[in-house]
This record gives C-alpha cells, structure tokens and sequence, in this order.
C-alpha cells in the first residue's frame, strides 16, 4: 500500500468509526473501545506510511475527487516533512484514546455522543492537513473539519459557561486564521498561470504555485510579502504564538477534557509549525533565493518566537491551576520551535557552508522540539487529568501530598516535568540543545541569534520553576485537606491501569528520546532526505549532526557533544557511590512526623500555596499580563481546624 | 574501548577524588578564618571531617511528606554535582570532554539545584517550601551570567567543546577581549551567590529559615548535603579559575593539580573574607542586583558577537 493509500485509508477507518461510535454511543465503554480500536488501525497505517516514506523516499502524488473546472483535486502526498507530523499525531492519538475510555466515566452528565465522533474526526483531519498538497479548498476543508469537531470538544461540558466561552473564542480565533491563511493562498495563486504544469488546472496546487512563485517573487514581490504574513498570522494563531495565542489557547485548554487537551497542545497546534515550514522553507524553489527575503523573514520568526517563549512562560509562573499552567507554557514551548525555524531562515539566507549547517541544525532542533513537545505536554495533560479525576480540582492551590497516594502518576509526571524543564537525559533538552547550538554560533546577518538563545536559555529555567511548582505542589509539599478527605474516601487514589498505561508510554518515549536522542535525529535526517521540494533539498544535502551510541550526538564537527549514555552512566554510578556513602555509618532510620512546635495546627490560611510560589520574582513581571483565571482567595474553607499534627 | 575513553574515564576519577578529598579541608580554612576575622579560636582545620563522619553514623529521621522522594534527591545531588567535578578541569585541560559539552555542563549545574529543590518540597514544611523558592528564583536570575561567560568563550572559540572553552577562552576574542573582562568583573562580583554564601545564602538562612530545604533532613542525608554543599565551593571555584584565570601551567599533571587548587583556595579566601564581613541581603535585594549584572552579561554578550 502506498503511503498516500495508507492515509485515505485511516482518515476512512477514523470516519467509520465516527458513525459507529455515534451509533453505540448509549453503551459507553463499548464507544469507547470502538473508538480506540479505530485509533489504533488509523494509527497502524500510518506507522505503516511513515515507515515507508522514511525507509524508501516518498511516491508519487495522489489524486482523486478531480473538478477541473473549479481547479479542485483532493491530492494527497506524503512526504518525510509530512510523515514527521503524522508519525506524532498517531503517537499522541493513541495514548489519549485508551486514556478517554475511563477518564469519561467523571462526565456521566454528558453523551459519549457528542465526545467519539468529533475525537475521531477531529483526528482525521489532522491527518488531512497534513497530507494534502491543496492550499485552497481541501486545505479549507480539513482545517474547518479539525476546528469544529475542535469546538464541541471544547465545549464537551457545555454546563459551565466558561467553556462555551473559551470554544467560542476558539471558533472565532480558527476561522480568522483560516480567512488569513487562504487569502495568502489566493495572493500566490491568482496571477494565473502561464507555465506548463503537468497539473495546470490545479492553480492551487503546492506544486503549481510553487513553480510559480519564483515568476511572482520578481515581478510582484510585495504581493508575495503580504501572502507570506498573512501565513505567518494564519498557522502564528494556531501556533498560539505571541499575541494572538494568549487570546485563545489558555481558555481553551482547560475547558476540554483532558485527552482532548493534550490532542489540541500536543498536535493540534503543531499544524500551525507544520503550515509555517511548509510554506516558508518548502514552497519557495531555491533558485528564487535572491528575490525572497529569506533572512527577514527568519528575523521576524525567531524574534517572535523569542518574545513568544519568554511571555508565555512567564505568564504561566502567575497561574494556579494545573491545565491553566499548561496552557500557558505550550504557548511558551512553541516560542522554542519557532526560534528554531527563524535561526534556520536566517542562516538559509547566506551561502556560507558552515552556517548552512547550522540552520539545517536549527531546522533539526524545531523538528525535535516538536516531536519532543507533542510527547511531553501530552503526558503532562493526562497527569493533568489524573490528577482532577482522583480529586475533583484543577486548583493547586489546594493540592499537596499526592505523591503518596499516587506514585505512578507521580513519577510520570516528575519525568513529563523534567523533559520540559530541559533536564540532561531527557528529551527536552537534546532538542534544546539542538535549537542552542544552531542560534549560539550565529554570524553574519544573525548576530541578534545569540541573544535570542541566551533568552530562551533564561526561559528554560523559568520553565524549571513552573513544572517544580506543578510537580511539588501536587504530588509533594505537605498533604492538603482536600487531598486527605478524598483519600479517607475511597481505598485508592490512583486511576485504573487504562489510565496509567498510556502515561507509562509517553514518559517511556519522553526517557527513551532522551537517552537516545540519536533515534530522533536519525528520523529527521530519513525525513528531510525524503522530502526534496524547495529549500528542502539544501537542507537535505547537509549533515549538521553524526551520532553514535556511545559518543551519542555530535554537531558542528565534533565540537558540541551529548552523550546521553556516558552520562546516565556517570550519574547512575555515582547515584550507587552516593547511596553506598549514607550506608557506610550504619545510620538507622526512622519515620516521624516533623515537630512544628508541639501547637501548630496547618490550616488553609496558613500553608505555603501554589500561590505564593516566586513572589518576588513575579512581581518584576506582571506588566507582561496573563492573569489567573479566577480570584485567587477562595473563601476560606478552614471553618474546623483541622487536628493537630503533631501528635504531642 | 579506546585508550582516549579509558583516560577520559580516568581523568574524570581523579577529580571526583580530588574533590571528595578537598572539600572539606576548604570549608575548615574557611571556617577558621571566618573565626579569626571574627576575633574567635575557631575549630581546628581537620574539623569538617569529623562533622562529615559523625553525622553518617547518626540516626536518620524521615520527618518529611514523602520518604522515597527524599532519598533520591538527595543521591541525585550528590550524583550531579561529581558528574560536573568530571566535567570541570583541575590542572590539565577538561577530562570528559566525551560525555557532554558546555550546554550540558550548564544544565548539570542546574540539575543541582533541582536536587535541592526537590528535596525541600519532599521535605514539605513551610520553611522548606520557602527555601526552595529562593533556591529557584536565585537560580533563575543567576544562571544567565554563568551562561553569557560561557557562551562568550564558546563564540570566541567556535566550539563547545570543555577543554576548549574551559581555558580561559574568554579572552580569545579577534579584538581586544573587552566582554571577557567585563564578565570577569561580573562573575567576581556575582561569584559569593553562586556559591551560596553570605551574603547570598537566601535560600538556606540558618538564622531566618532553618537551613530551608534542608530542615527535615538529619544524619547520613544532612552529611551528603553539606558535602555537596562544601564541594560545590571547590568546583565553582575550578571552574572560575579555568575560566578566568588560564594561566601558569607546568605541563606536569601532579604539579598543576597543586597549582590549580592553590588559585581555587584563593577564590575561598575570598569568599570568607565577604561572607565575614557581610550581612545577608534579602530576596528581592539580591534579585534587584542579579537583574543589574544580568543586563551588563547581555551587553558584554553583544561585544562578544561583535568579536569583541
């Protein structure tokens, strides 16, 4: 089956068992079951597309549903830029189908109806986004099929005002974007075109236009700039960039149910990088470099990007609601992919060898960094969703201590924290590593990239102090009274094995990209090898990074190492050396409760809250905005002290 | 395996075991100068050893929230902070050149902290609680500094390579080395809140806070924090001197050890005198001066691009 078959078939296999779902929908686990088996077969074949497309180079284009009077085909090519991006949808779709069987038991208010249906197609056209080569019409199609199925998952707990209020910003937030975005399409292609395409009547066709543009480059080249921007602001608004994302992403976040959550973070949003590569680096042919401002463009990308990750982090330190947070720092997050492609842009622009190789580097980390993302907030939203499925809040401000209560959701989400934070040995630091030394190293024209990158290093440890604020105040600091009445309540905290399995396999991906970071690489290097279109084929001629699993990843000609093996072996050997040491007195050990002066009560009024995290720190950056969504005193709830701790 | 990997191995042994043995015999020269300038005896050099012994043969209670948490930060401490001992130089050029390169140098010393962190919130008193924060929030506005200087040297030199760039790359610049020298200024100046000394030893506050993160810990635990503690003084110090202060090798490995130390102890030197003279800033004083520094590192950082 070729690749282009595989995708028909699994966007199919995803519409079936739509209708089928939508069918059973009064037997909800029976739904549910179909649902992910469905996700399971459309994820299958497109393993199996992606497998074929990296291991022996894309096929051919493939048409169907022709109207040549209207210049409408539904043509279909998958090529390693787009098997990257469906290889991470699979990934991620799967995890959040088996999670949505059990955690959909917290909405018995609602039908599954309204939920399956829109999850598969939802999904399926994400697929179609993709893989589809027409910028007009199917690109419309897909893109208005993945919004509104988007918008009644949103909206899935339609009793709370707030939710409809988040999906309606969202609808309109997609549909402007979707106008920006075909507009620039329309710009490129109404000219009317005089080459000899073999497809000619396809006048918005990728391939067409392409092969137009660099006629339009000469002779209208600010039409051509108006286009570009428009696309910059089209897939920026799904990006969430900075300033349209804080419109829409951080309501809309929060609102879905958890699975849906981390599908929109982890994926969805990704179509927006997916857009601004294609169209930026793909769609322009390499002889009309002198005529496409390449390095502007890459300026204003990765000075956005910069300003994105920076803002959207540091909006994230104020919030104290899980999902909240999340939200905010997917914005931040996708500052990171964009300074990758903007350095990748900006070094593009000279013929230099050497910063060739950087930007096909920086290319290679904004790739990673997608990948790397799509796993980790996926994970961190279903730790999310644990964590509100076993008590009922999203409010950190009245969680602590569930790291008892739920060790497995804990350490995943201690390895979906450190992954983002940027922590060696895990994935989110090889991809930043990639993004720091491609940016670092910037001359010529990019002189400003070092800056960028010494902020977004900045940003990493502000990143850090978000996800130890997530981390510790849910599963450590000290036991909240809400945390210890659920736990009075039921035996166990911690949610059933279909909710634990697919964050055991996220976390496992998230250890696995870290230690092996050459796999990744490796895959992205198969990728850009079978994706020769553009400036594609440049990148594709440069090896910025060799690998091996002992000397792990290598860039620059062996002068920026990461050798995440040696380094797990270093640490776990002095981690035994360490535990041998607090051994060798003979110490015994004993577990007590800690003495707070034989009187103090711990009250709600005074704990130490997620509130109160990094005070003096936020108050230099509140000028940035970002508010919390709700007042942030609840009234107090100690009206009964609680015992005392201590037992004296 | 390659004889080049058997000595980068070896090499990262010995100063794992220059450190370990180290450390401790500076924080008594410190201990006992911080006594002299304080017109006090002071404990006799050799007395952070015993502490050290006495305290890993003490009873160890786990008062804090959650105990299994608590042990592993604190074995990923003391894990983290060796893996940057194998990293740093002492005497001859940066020993495990195979595993990592300044990115992931900066990152481990980051990990550091996060040990530290993790271990005040298992701890989960208010006191730790608040401690952590100002671990975090001083991390957060120093680690750009450490940056900028490294990412100088690293420009400079058009590697990251550790042996390149720890060695005193910082003044490899194609012009005159100005931004080397305004960040030797700015590390000097900033060098007593890397270390956590007074008076930048927020996070711990012995006489405010109760050793913050530390609080709920006792016996072999506290023993490996306060070696870490004591070993991050020694490698900060390494890493200063090979950053900054390259010059005066011999070229014979025994007698470069001695000499790199000889410059570490006086980085410690300096640190007592400051620590004994100053009294402790508060959190947002100390954020008000890191964000000064940090402002001249970016614009020492544009001179370097500038080849400067």
């Amino acid at each position: 089956m070729s690749p282009e078959h595989a995708m028909v078939a699994a966007m199919l296999l995803c519409g079936l068992g739509a209708l089928l779902t939508g069918w059973v929908a009064s037997r909800r686990t029976l739904a549910g079951w179909i649902a992910f088996g469905c996700v399971a077969g459309s994820s299958l074949l497109t393993f199996h597309a992606v497998a074929r497309v990296l291991l022996y180079g894309p096929g051919k284009a493939f048409t169907f549903l022709t109207v040549p009077q209207m210049g409408f085909a539904l043509r279909l090519y998958v090529d390693g830029l787009s098997a990257i991006f469906l290889g991470l949808i699979a990934t991620v779709a799967l995890p959040a189908a088996l999670y949505s069987i059990a955690y959909l038991d917290h909405y018995r208010a609602y039908s599954v109806r309204r939920y399956y249906p829109n999850f598969l197609l939802f999904i399926a056209a994400m697929y179609g986004l993709v893989s589809t080569t027409d910028m007009m019409y199917f690109f419309f199609i897909f893109w208005q099929m993945m919004t509104l199925t988007g918008y009644a998952l949103i909206r899935y707990e339609h009793d709370k005002p707030e939710n409809l209020h988040a999906a309606n910003k969202y609808l309109a937030m997609m549909q402007i974007a979707c106008a920006a975005t075909m507009i620039g399409a329309g710009m490129l292609a109404a000219k009317g075109v005089t080459g000899a395409v073999n497809s000619a009547h396809l006048i918005y066709d990728f391939d067409t236009v392409s092969e137009h543009l660099p006629l339009l480059l000469r002779e209208h080249p600010i039409q051509v700039a108006v286009a570009f921007a428009l696309f910059l602001v089209g897939f920026g608004i799904k990006l969430g960039t900075w300033p349209f994302g804080q419109i829409w992403l951080p309501d809309a976040h929060p609102a879905a149910p958890s699975p849906v959550s981390a599908l929109l973070s982890g994926v969805m949003i990704k179509t927006g990088v997916y857009g601004l590569m294609r169209y930026f680096l793909w769609l322009v042919p390499p002889e009309a470099k002198a005529d496409y401002p390449m390095a502007m463009w890459g300026a204003i990308i990765a000075v956005l990007g910069t300003i994105t990750l920076f803002v959207g982090t540091t909006q994230a330190l104020r919030q104290h609601q899980t999902k909240r947070l999340l939200a905010f720092s997917s914005i931040g997050q996708g500052g990171y992919i964009l300074l990758g492609l903007g350095a990748c842009l900006c070094l593009l622009a000279s013929s230099d060898a050497r910063l060739t190789n950087l930007a096909a580097f920086g290319l290679y980390g904004a790739l990673f960094h997608t990948i790397n993302h799509g796993l980790f907030k996926s994970l961190l939203f279903l730790n999310a969703g644990s964590i509100l499925h076993a008590t009922g809040t999203q409010d950190m401000n009245k969680l602590g201590g569930l790291m008892k209560h739920m060790p497995f959701t804990a350490i995943t989400a201690l390895i979906g924290s450190l992954s983002i934070a940027g922590v060696p040995l895990f994935n989110g630091f090889a991809s930043k590593w990639c993004i720091y030394v491609a940016t670092l190293q910037a001359d010529g024209a990019a002189r400003f990239l070092p800056i960028c990158a010494v902020v977004a290093i900045f940003t990493s440890a502000i990143t850090l102090a978000l996800f130890m604020k997530f981390f510790g105040v849910s599963f450590l600091s000290r036991t909240s009274s809400l945390v210890a009445a659920q736990a009075a309540r039921q035996p166990s905290l911690e949610v059933g094995w279909m909710m634990r399995l697919p964050q055991l396999v996220l976390a496992t991906l998230c250890v696995g990209l870290g230690l092996f970071p050459m796999v990744a690489l490796s895959i992205i290097h198969h990728a850009l090898q079978a994706s020769q279109q553009g400036f594609g084929t440049v990148l594709a001629k440069s090896t910025p990074v060799t690998w091996g699993l002992w000397r792990g990843a290598q860039g620059l000609g062996g002068n920026a190492v990461l050798a995440p093996v040696a380094l797990v072996m270093v640490v776990g050997l002095l981690i035994v050396l360490a535990r041998a040491l607090t051994k060798l007195g003979g110490a015994q050990r004993r577990q007590t409760v800690p003495w707070l002066c034989g009187y103090a009560r711990e009250t709600y009024q005074n704990r130490y809250h997620a509130d109160h995290f990094y005070g003096a720190l936020k108050r230099y950056f509140h000028w940035l905005g970002g508010a919390p969504a709700k007042p942030q005193r609840p009234a107090p709830v100690a009206q009964t002290p609680s015992p005392p701790v201590n037992p004296a | 395996m390659s004889g080049k990997a058997i000595i980068e191995i070896l090499g990262g042994l010995a100063n794992v075991v220059i450190v370990l043995i180290v450390a401790p015999f500076f924080e008594g020269v410190l201990r006992k100068l911080t006594a002299r300038i304080q017109s006090r005896q002071g404990p006799p050099l050799w007395q952070p050893y015993y502490d050290l012994l006495k305290l890993l043969g003490k009873e160890d209670i786990e008062s804090g929230e959650s105990p299994p948490m608590q042990r592993f930060a604190v074995y990923l401490s003391f894990a983290a902070i060796m893996t940057v001992a194998c990293l740093v130089p002492f005497g001859s050029h940066a020993p495990a050149n195979g595993i990592g390169d300044v990115l992931v140098l900066i990152y481990l010393l980051t990990l550091c902290g996060i040990a530290t962190m993790l271990a005040g919130l298992a701890a989960g008193s208010t006191y730790s609680l608040i401690g952590m924060n100002r671990e975090m929030m001083s991390l957060i506005t120093l680690e750009p500094l450490l940056v900028v200087a490294m990412v100088i040297g690293a420009i400079h030199v058009h590697s990251f390579r550790l042996d390149q760039v720890l060695a005193g790359s910082v003044y490899a610049a194609a012009g005159f080395p100005w931004s080397g020298l305004i960040m030797l200024g700015v590390m000097l100046i900033s060098f007593q809140a890397f270390v956590q000394r007074v008076p930048f030893d927020i996070a711990e506050a012995e006489t405010e806070i109760m050793e913050g993160p530390l609080m709920e810990y006792s016996g072999p635990k506290l023993a490996l924090f306060k070696y870490v503690q004591m070993a991050k003084l020694v490698i900060y110090s390494a890493l200063f001197v090979a950053l900054f202060i390259p010059w005066g090798h011999t070229g014979l490995y025994p007698l470069d050890v001695l000499i790199h130390l000889a410059k570490c102890l006086v980085m410690v030197l300096g640190v007592t005198w400051v620590a004994a003279t100053h009294a402790r800033y508060r959190m947002d004083q100390a954020i008000r001066y890191y964000a000064l520094l940090v402002g001249i590192s970016v614009i020492a950082l544009g001179m370097a691009v500038y080849g400067y």
